[in-house]
């Protein structure tokens, strides 16, 4: 297989589970005949064929609706949404809908809502969204955001075989960008639920997901390199449910923890997971627990705006150089 | 109607127990919100505690000079608001005993060992009433005191004040690397807190014989300072080999520098003393006669790095000997300020814990009533003492070209106790003839 | 840069329909070719990585856009449209500057919104329009309530909103038209049929052979018409405006034209057979359909015309020069505006250290 892209990687899980099980079919807006705006599903319709790789209308709601209907009946559909900033217009059914199914009906409903998320690429407010915190607090469902290609590819595997609903955060700006040579020769599932050590340090947990885990990832370079400084560097890939024990095992050990996200600083999942270090770890805490994201502002376009109100390497590295000094 | 609990505050981590030295309300005021109640004195500190909310004084359950567990319900007030916050009287802590002497071994605690082992490594909610008597703390002062969960977690398992401890982190806090490195280091001997605190080997448990009371005496029990200041004296006695060298010192160029000198260093705030000028002459020298800043411990001989010079204040209520840091780095300016500062703190029970720890060195000055000469006790576990005699104008004879005549100079006596143990008489008398030296020929630029 | 006025010389021109008079007709003509010149200069600037981010054509729709825009009453204070991306056209009938166009899509400092919206998401309320956001048919129930406070104002002013037919699958057009339909609000909607939603085409969007055969469901009167031929543009939607201006209610427009570039400039279109790219061109381009009406019928000199198109060249070449190299917005300009109070989102922690 060589080495792949991050899409590669989503495109090669996707494929191989359409083609294990019949069940498994897909529904988007041009998805099928041109493959998807960002060719995600590039060939798709050619190779499973028109009623299993499905051109929609402009219609969120309805893709979702749909998708948990035929979820009811015993498929596995994955619904696109062309850009996950779109997926609001199908807040409803998935938060009244799909996630309260199960618990109130006993209606299974394993649907994966999947689309590109994030920002750094000046695609304005409407094109760079995280929207995962608007759905962290709806019990029923699950929430995967992958960094890496293998994950990439193991997380979107595992969704589909999940029993319970799954949104998939792919983000845009990793699409192209990252590349890793994948093992041959064995299945590639991520399990949902575990977190990944990108990197192993003493001095500080950073914990974080999606493209900052790159940003770290730099700034763990810089400050060994400038700083001395070992930082661990904790990729959580699923953020609903939380991975406790991994988080707590990090913080356990460095006792100052950073957490970094792209999604704004208010109500975004950085306060979740300090509350939880607070009940589960304080005692081991030398730092007030930090946190590195966006400014509470709605997503500008411009490149000097947009980079002003992201998160940055450079801003991880003076976070981790104050908690380092605490 | 609300009753409102009053507790014996907490005065710091390793802190168990508080003697309540004096109300300063009665049964029946009415007391504002953060008024001043009543006194407490601990090991460290003593402090005002201010009222937890406006009322009235309705119920006194702790009597001056009593000593009771930190959390101790101390008194009620009845107040007009709904009922407040006050936090039931927690079950009662584990009875303080008399401060032990603790074998070399182990590092000491203020707290004896029983209360350290109450201190739970689960968290548990700060006292509801401020540390400090005024209320003011600071999250830089709370961080210097309490560090983090972490530190407080280390120090609990290991029995240790964190206020020992030199901190190197954010407002000087002790950091995990801090009291790691400390554990690492803590060699078998401990550094034993200065001052008149910590509990020494050497003899047992001080007791004080007593003595019969006749009609018409009045009998005072002691106060926690008075017993601890009484305690300490007979240790250091026991403990150290006292000597002590007298040297006359002619002030009279000091005398000239101050009088020129004075209004200037006024305008900056400072009042300069000849107490300043000794202390300023005492640092300089320190270095070139470094036994007599010392300590012992067991059979060893720690060499102080830093000079910490203690100034021995006489207050109404007992002794206590606040301490210059670092007075070998200070101008005399420097030194003079820091003398008032401490001396006006003491004097206003405005000090820090960290105020009266770590000296290396003590000057006890009884000031204009005092006497030509003393003798003073060390102060343990430092090895010498410096006594300032009264300094006035008497003759002396002086030599001009040759003619002896009596002239009227400025003089005082100096007298070192030191503990010949360590300090052998050529050691004290050399340091002392430098200081001698310093002090007549005073340079004008350290002005 | 004012409308040309030209002196009628000729006596024995056609009659011009739908009441218009020559110099109206140049002024559309004018409109149309300032959008071409202008996207063509954008498609330049984009290649140039000058233009950030896409770039969305309106080729082979600058008819509709024109035309429908030129119907309604302009000036400040009067009708009010909402654009889609490829309704350039209607902003510059409106009063939007080329200048301003060109600085939102170079994310410039000075741009209408200050470099936080991108291509033609701005408004100005006064002029008349309110440019979209990017969910597709959320505009419709936000015109419904522009109408609607006409209607409930007693002002005989009227609303215009686009939707292209991927538009009309949304549950935002579907309320949103519902709701105006049976408040009778004073909304006219342009149902563009370009045949392409992204990649999709109309029988994979809906059932219906027409888009006026949904908007029938709505109770609302609709009509079909050519949207390439300006005139008839024109005329349909003069008639429709001035229906709802009498309080007839919601009218749907549905103009059939073509969208002859992809989605956006980065779009490949691979997916739209060549010959039918070429065949809309070449037989049925709006802007020389126009042209050949307005020489053929003796309502325009092809100088006139030629001197137009020099003038806008001329016009949008001076735009570019001035702005191209202003810049991009200061950083810390991300933060107010957020809400009222407080006037500014705070900077974050670290970014003081």
């Amino acid at each position: 297989m060589g080495e792949v892209t991050f899409l590669e990687a989503l495109r090669q899980g996707l494929s191989e589970e359409m083609e294990r099980d019949d069940r498994v079919f897909m529904l988007g807006e041009d998805i099928g005949a041109y493959g998807g705006a960002f060719k995600v599903t590039d060939g798709f319709q050619q190779k499973f064929g028109a009623a299993r790789v499905i051109d929609t209308p402009i219609s969120e709601a309805a893709i979702v609706g749909a998708a948990a209907g035929a979820a009811h009946m015993g498929m596995r559909p994955v619904a696109e949404m062309q850009f996950i900033d779109f997926i609001s217009c199908a807040y409803d059914m998935l938060t009244n809908y799909v996630a309260t199914a199960r618990y109130r009906a006993g209606l299974a409903t394993p649907i994966v809502v999947r689309g590109p998320c994030g920002g750094y690429v000046r695609g304005g407010p409407f094109h760079s969204q995280n929207p995962e915190a608007a759905f962290f607090h709806t019990p029923g469902l699950k929430i995967v955001y992958p960094a890496t290609a293998r994950d990439a590819k193991g997380l979107i595997k595992a969704s589909i075989r999940d029993e319970d609903p799954v949104i998939y955060l792919e983000h845009k700006w990793l699409y192209r960008r990252i590349k890793e040579t994948l093992p041959e020769g064995e299945e590639i599932l991520t399990p949902l639920g575990q977190a990944r050590l990108a990197r192993e340090g003493k001095d500080l947990s950073v914990i974080t997901y999606g493209a900052t885990v790159w940003k770290a990832l730099e700034a763990a370079d810089q400050v060994e390199k400038e700083d001395g400084l070992a930082i661990e560097v904790l990729d959580l890939r699923t953020l609903l449910p939380l991975d406790d024990a991994a988080i707590m095992a990090s913080v356990k050990k460095t006792n100052k923890a950073l957490i970094v996200h792209e999604d704004t600083r208010t109500g975004g999942l950085a306060g979740e997971i300090t509350a939880r270090i607070n009940e589960q770890a304080f005692e081991w805490l030398d730092a007030p627990i930090m946190r590195v994201t966006a400014h509470d502002v709605p997503l500008p376009y411009a490149p000097t705006l947009e980079d002003f109100v992201l998160p940055q390497t450079e801003d991880i590295v003076k976070a981790a150089r104050w908690l380092a000094e605490y | 109607m609300a009753r409102v609990d009053v507790l014996m505050p907490q005065m710091g981590e390793s802190i168990a127990e508080g003697t309540l030295s004096k109300w300063l309300k009665k049964l029946g005021d009415d007391v504002k919100r953060d008024e001043p109640l009543f006194e407490i004195s601990t090991d460290k500190v003593d402090a005002e505690i201010p009222a937890p909310s406006a009322g009235t004084l309705v119920e006194i359950k702790v009597q001056e000079g009593q000593t009771v567990p930190v959390q101790t319900l101390v008194a009620v007030l009845e107040t007009e608001q709904g009922a407040a916050a006050s936090p039931p009287p927690p079950a009662a802590g584990p009875p303080a005993p008399k401060a032990e002497p603790a074998p070399a071994a182990k590092p000491p605690t203020a707290a004896p060992v029983r209360a350290a082992a109450a201190t739970a490594l689960l968290p548990r909610p700060s006292s509801p009433v401020p540390p400090k008597g005024d209320g003011a703390e600071t999250a830089e002062e709370r961080l210097r005191r309490r560090s983090t969960p972490l530190v407080r977690k280390i120090a609990s398992e290991h029995q240790l004040d964190i206020s020992q401890i030199s901190g190197t982190g954010f407002a000087g806090r002790v950091t995990k690397q801090d009291i790691l490195g400390f554990i690492e280091q803590a060699p078998a001997a401990a550094p034993a807190a200065t001052g008149p605190r910590a509990p020494l080997p050497g003899g047992g448990a001080v007791v004080h014989p007593a003595a019969d009371p006749w009609p018409g005496d009045r009998v005072e029990p002691w106060s926690k300072i008075r017993r601890i200041t009484a305690d300490h004296m007979i240790l250091s006695r026991r403990v150290s080999a006292h000597v002590a060298s007298f040297f006359e010192i002619d002030y009279s160029r000091v005398a000239l520098l101050r009088a020129r000198f004075k209004a200037g260093y006024a305008e900056r705030g400072v009042n300069l003393t000849y107490l300043a000028f000794i202390v300023k002459a005492c640092a300089a020298n320190m270095r070139k006669h470094p036994i007599v800043n010392a300590a012992v411990s067991g059979e060893s001989t720690i060499h102080r790095r830093d000079v910490n010079i203690g100034i021995a204040v006489a207050l109404d209520w007992g002794l206590i000997v606040p301490v210059v840091k670092h007075a070998d780095e200070l101008s005399l300016l420097g030194i003079a300020r820091a003398i008032n500062d401490l001396g006006e703190r003491a004097r206003t029970k405005k000090l820090s814990p960290d105020d009266i720890q770590r000296g290396t060195f003590t000057i006890t000055n009884p000031g204009g009533f005092g006497p030509y000469a003393g003798i003073p006790i060390i102060n343990q576990p430092q090895v010498a003492i410096l006594g300032v005699g009264t300094i006035e104008k008497r003759p002396k004879v002086v030599t001009q070209d040759g003619t002896d005549a009596i002239a009227i100079r400025t003089m005082g006596m100096l007298t070192m106790s030191y503990d010949h143990r360590v300090v052998d008489g050529a050691d004290a008398d050399k340091f002392l003839a430098d200081v001698k030296a310093t002090l007549q020929d005073f340079p004008e630029q350290e002005m | 840069m004012p409308p040309h006025s030209v002196p009628d010389t000729r006596a024995d021109s056609s009659a011009i329909p739908a009441e218009l008079e020559r110099p109206q007709l140049l002024e559309m003509y004018r409109y149309l070719r300032v959008t071409r010149v202008l996207e063509e200069r954008l498609v330049a600037l984009y290649r140039q990585s000058k233009v950030i981010g896409g770039l969305f054509r309106s080729l082979g729709q600058e008819g509709e856009s024109v035309a429908s825009a030129y119907a309604l009453e302009r000036g400040r204070h009067r009708d009010i449209l909402s654009p889609l991306i490829r309704n350039l056209g209607s902003m510059l009938v409106m009063g939007a500057r080329p200048i301003e166009i060109l600085r939102q899509y170079m994310a410039k400092a000075e741009s209408p919104t200050g470099g936080r919206e991108l291509n033609v998401h701005f408004n100005d309320l006064e002029k008349g329009y309110l440019g979209q956001i990017s969910h597709l048919g959320d505009m419709v129930p936000v015109m419904a309530g522009i109408t609607l406070t006409f209607k409930l104002r007693g002002e005989a002013r009227v609303g215009l909103v686009y939707v292209g037919d991927g538009a009309t699958s949304t549950g935002a057009f579907h309320e949103g038209l519902n709701f105006a339909a049976v408040q009778r609000c004073p909304l006219v909607v342009i149902g563009e049929y370009n045949h392409w939603a992204y990649t999709t085409p109309p029988e994979k969007q809906y059932a219906v052979k027409d888009l006026a055969d949904k908007a029938k469901g709505y109770g609302i009167h609709a009509v079909t018409v050519d949207g390439n031929d300006v005139l008839a543009v024109y005329t349909a939607t003069r008639y429709a405006v001035e229906r709802a201006r009498r309080g007839k209610g919601v009218h749907f427009i549905e103009v059939k034209t073509y969208r002859r570039k992809g989605h956006a400039e980065h779009d490949d279109q691979s997916y739209q057979p060549k010959d039918e790219i070429e065949r809309w061109a070449a037989e049925n381009d709006p802007v020389d359909r126009y042209v050949k009406q307005l020489v053929a019928n003796g309502w325009a000199e092809e100088s006139e015309l030629a001197e137009i198109d020099r003038a806008a060249k001329e016009e949008i070449d001076q735009a570019t020069d001035a702005c191209v190299n202003e810049p991009l917005p200061q950083p810390e300009t991300a933060l107010p505006g957020v809400y009222a109070h407080p006037p500014a989102a705070e900077r974050l922690w670290y970014r003081g250290l």
